[in-house]
């Protein structure tokens, strides 16, 4: 219950900037009810308000949500052997949110459980659009206002998001790479400075001598 | 046209998180390659923030977006350095950059 609450103001923020970014209102409600990504969806409307092309957007929105991968691998052993629809569904309500509970879960009670999933999995689902409904109504009360501090939201949540792992250093190496690498490219290559710049980042945060000898002392720990 | 755009997102982020429950794919990644993806959020948010704040014009000109931006970004850097909870990061940072924005520039 406690991370349902932290999605709201998020939510919020993202259905009003939405509206700030040209969307109508059910375009920015049916973002939140079929895509159900937070990080995903204020990179498309930053990247939509600055003109991007939807290649460019595709493509950060694949590198952005790749990290999804590593739930589904983690969590294949537990659903395979589930019926279709089950999968379909689990696979859905696959969040950053609804992982950590999950596996927080499993560690409790000792097994994974697809019921925990898929309740845990809507209430977060549930929340989200909620939430992303209030900042549609917010958003077209306030649009005169609120528009000249668009980037900078994106802006500030997204320096929220990345420098509190900043302690960890393949995480500083992936941030100031990608970010130096963004900001040369830019007038370069309008369209896929910022994919290019991850994989940069990427590769940089992988190739760190210190995570390597983490990494091998982990698995042989 | 947006709809467009909404279909493609919600197929990428459907597929990414559903591939390894499907029974076609056998294949399984290695530690290396999940080392790789787990650096994948950081590593694009900043490709998309920090040109928000720096511009390069492709010359030689470094042009910073302003002391609104500039000193706001600064002080949400410094408080999620401190592990302050993302949400008063964002509100006091957008706070200052407004505070700025009307009455000192």
């Amino acid at each position: 219950m406690p991370l349902s609450l932290a999605v709201i103001p998020w939510g919020v923020l993202t259905g009003a900037l939405a509206i700030e970014a040209g969307f109508s209102a059910f375009q920015a409600q049916l973002m939140s009810l079929l895509v159900f990504a937070g990080a995903a969806q204020l990179s498309a409307i930053t990247l939509i308000a600055g003109g991007s092309s939807f290649a460019s957007i595709f493509a950060s929105t694949v590198v952005i949500s790749s990290r999804h991968l590593l739930y589904s691998i983690t969590f294949r052993q537990h659903v395979e052997s589930l019926p279709l629809r089950l999968r379909l569904l689990i696979g859905f309500l696959l969040t950053d949110e609804m992982f950590a509970v999950s596996q927080a879960h499993s560690n409790r009670s000792g097994a994974f459980s697809a019921l925990f999933a898929i309740v845990s999995g809507a209430t977060f689902y549930l929340f989200w659009n909620i939430a992303t409904l209030l900042g549609i109504i917010a958003g077209e009360y306030f649009s005169e206002l609120d528009s000249m501090g668009l980037d900078f939201a994106i802006a500030a949540t997204f320096i929220a998001m990345t420098f509190a792992e900043l302690r960890n250093y393949p995480i500083l190496v992936a941030v100031l790479l990608s970010g130096l690498t963004a900001v040369l490219l830019q007038p370069l290559l309008a369209d896929s400075y910022i994919v290019i710049a991850a994989l940069v980042g990427m590769t940089g945060a992988y190739l760190c001598p210190d995570a390597q000898a983490i990494a091998e002392s982990k698995v042989s720990s | 046209m947006i709809w467009l755009l909404l279909l493609g997102m919600a197929l990428i982020t459907f597929a990414n998180r559903y591939l390894f429950f499907s029974k076609m794919i056998a294949y399984s990644p290695g530690p290396k390659f999940k080392r790789f993806l787990s650096y994948s959020s950081y590593s694009v948010l900043t490709a998309i923030w920090v040109p928000i704040i720096f511009h390069f014009d492709g010359q030689s000109e470094f042009q910073l977006a302003g002391l609104d931006y500039l000193l706001a970004a600064v002080l949400a850097g410094l408080l999620s350095f401190y592990r302050v909870a993302s949400i008063i990061v964002v509100l006091l940072s957008t706070v200052l950059f407004f505070l700025i924005r009307f009455y000192l520039l």
